[in-house]
């Protein structure tokens, strides 16, 4: 499949914001990572959504998180699934486990794939991508810090 | 808690499409082909059928009021029907409601089918609908997510990906014994042909996945009573089970795993305790195969062998005809072809009736079925495992 896309410019797909989401995306756009904390039973959780899955409560605020955590797993893309990763190819997707507990999707910036490894501490980067999102990255954290 | 149902169905017909890499029909054709010829193989008419159980496809806009469209084209009148989508553990799904639904009087004979078109109207439907906090990243599909997992459990346990390459040869080695396979004319692979196929996405090569294919398949439950007198001897539904959660990326509860990571064991647990029989008495098993990672984990999780054992379990060739748990005999998802699951049921089928030549497990009575499923790539991600205990 890689190649058969060349030559066209098409782009990465962008979140769409939805009434459960659009605080997140809008934290990310001031590069601040807020996640959901039930503010009955103190549970963080992700992705954004209207009850708390520990307690069922919906009671809820956005958190400003600490933006730090490890890899808990990874993989690296070399099936070119949409045109717009042509040119990423091979690329990595992590999952990252937030020191406040939720686990997420993301892009590692900051070091070449063959640095990645699970447990790496990481810390969240901010991407702007056009006037309304900026999506969260992780690059590598030293561990004092 | 109700009466058990053990042995109060039976699978009584089994019937599949044409199916293949690109099977020109719609993804209709290709349920009714299944259905029409499930219903044969019952030795039964389209007017003895009163209960239709359809997978939902996968296709957006061919969802809505599917169940009834399939049956006003088979000419069906039920008087139960349902439309499910637990993924890739449907078939099991509907084997079970089917069952459920008999018991309580609702229908008598059930027809459970799924129709399964990658390409409807030629067009390929390899991006499904990810989700806001997976595509932007570049992640797609179903494929990376358990390339994740297998990262986890390598990390975890050691697990290797010759380990993984040992349950695609041996799939590949069974479906050479099975003309109907999609991969029987490319013919057996060695752990050097896996180790040597492309990386998809690492840690899985081209060889870790079970190909794309075109399908539609069907089965027949009906009671226990009326099966006696059909063509087939009755193939008894005797144990079933199910286990969902948000497992990996939102752990619940299995404190046998370090991180609660894999948590399909109640499915097991259920079908075992319904069917009052234990691992040993699995003469045949079909394990939901769409990746090679997940067979090393649905022995682990389902309790075939401990966590962290399954690499080990598969590289000893257990997996084998001739091996102690002879598994996915025609092949499985990754060398029959992705038939969903249907056609692990209907191979336990054949295997418990005798008629599968020479990849014929020797008087086989019991056997093990697995689905698996959920959602894969749209967040919050969370998994769906079913399970059949199936006797003769």
């Amino acid at each position: 499949m890689v190649g058969k896309f060349e030559g066209i410019d098409i782009p990465k797909p962008t979140p769409t914001l939805t009434e459960d989401s659009e605080p997140y995306w809008k934290g990310c756009k001031k590069h601040k990572l807020l996640i959901q904390r039930c503010k009955d039973c103190g549970h963080y959780r992700f992705p954004p959504s209207g009850i708390c899955p520990k307690c069922t409560s919906t009671n809820t605020e956005w958190a400003r998180v600490s933006g730090r955590g490890k890899v808990y797993s990874w993989t690296v893309f070399h099936y070119l699934y949409h045109p717009a990763f042509s040119k990423d190819i091979p690329y990595n997707v992590a999952i990252i486990e937030l020191e406040e507990g939720p686990r997420m999707h993301t892009n590692i910036v900051g070091c070449s794939n063959e640095d990645i490894f699970i447990d790496m501490p990481v810390e969240v980067v901010f991407e702007d991508i056009n006037e309304e999102i900026a999506l969260p990255k992780f690059r590598p954290r030293e561990k004092q810090q | 808690m109700g009466e058990s149902l053990k042995d109060k169905c039976a699978i009584v017909g089994i019937g599949f499409s044409e199916f293949g890499k690109r099977v020109p029909k719609s993804t209709m054709t290709l349920t009714l082909e299944g259905c029409k010829r499930a219903i044969e193989d019952a030795g039964l008419a389209k007017e003895d059928v009163d209960g239709l159980l359809v997978a939902l496809p996968s296709a957006e806009g061919e969802r809505h009021g599917w169940v009834c469209r399939v049956g006003s084209f088979l000419g069906i009148s039920s008087t139960f029907s349902a439309g499910l989508d637990i993924g890739g553990a449907t078939p099991i799904a509907m084997v079970q409601l089917a069952t459920m639904a008999i018991n309580a009087g609702m229908c008598n004979t059930v027809v459970c089918c799924y129709g399964w078109q990658n390409s409807p109207m030629g067009i390929p439907l390899i991006m499904p609908p990810g989700l806001d906090f997976t595509t932007p990243y570049g992640d797609f599909a179903a494929l990376p997510f358990k390339a994740h997992v297998a990262r986890r459990h390598m990390h975890l346990f050691g697990t290797t990906s010759r380990q993984m390459g040992a349950v695609a040869v041996t799939f590949r080695k069974h479906a050479c014994m099975n003309p109907q396979a999609q991969m029987y004319e490319k013919g057996p692979i060695t752990i050097e042909d896996h180790q040597n196929s492309r990386m998809i996405v690492e840690p899985l090569r081209l060889l870790d996945n079970a190909p794309i294919t075109d399908s539609g398949g069907a089965v027949v439950v009906t009671s226990a009573q009326r099966a006696k007198h059909l063509r087939h001897r009755p193939i008894y539904i005797s144990g079933m089970g199910q286990a969902h959660s948000g497992e990996f990326m939102r752990p619940w509860r299995d404190p046998r795993y370090p991180e609660g990571t894999f948590e399909g064991g109640k499915a097991a647990e259920i079908a075992f305790r319904m069917a009052g029989i234990s691992h040993k008495d699995i003469d045949v098993a079909q394990f939901y195969d769409g990746f090679t990672i997940l067979v090393i984990i649905e022995l682990e999780t389902y309790g075939f062998c401990n966590p962290g054992e399954g690499g080990p379990f598969v590289e000893e060739g257990r997996l084998e005809l001739g091996g102690e748990l002879p598994s996915n005999t025609a092949g499985g998802l990754l060398s029959e072809g992705h038939l969903m699951g249907m056609g692990h049921i209907a191979e336990a089928v054949r295997q418990l009736r005798g008629e599968c030549r020479e990849r014929q497990v020797n008087d086989a009575e019991v056997a093990f079925v697995s689905g698996y499923g959920g959602s894969p790539h749209e967040y919050p991600i969370s998994f769906s495992y079913s399970t059949l205990i199936l006797t003769r």
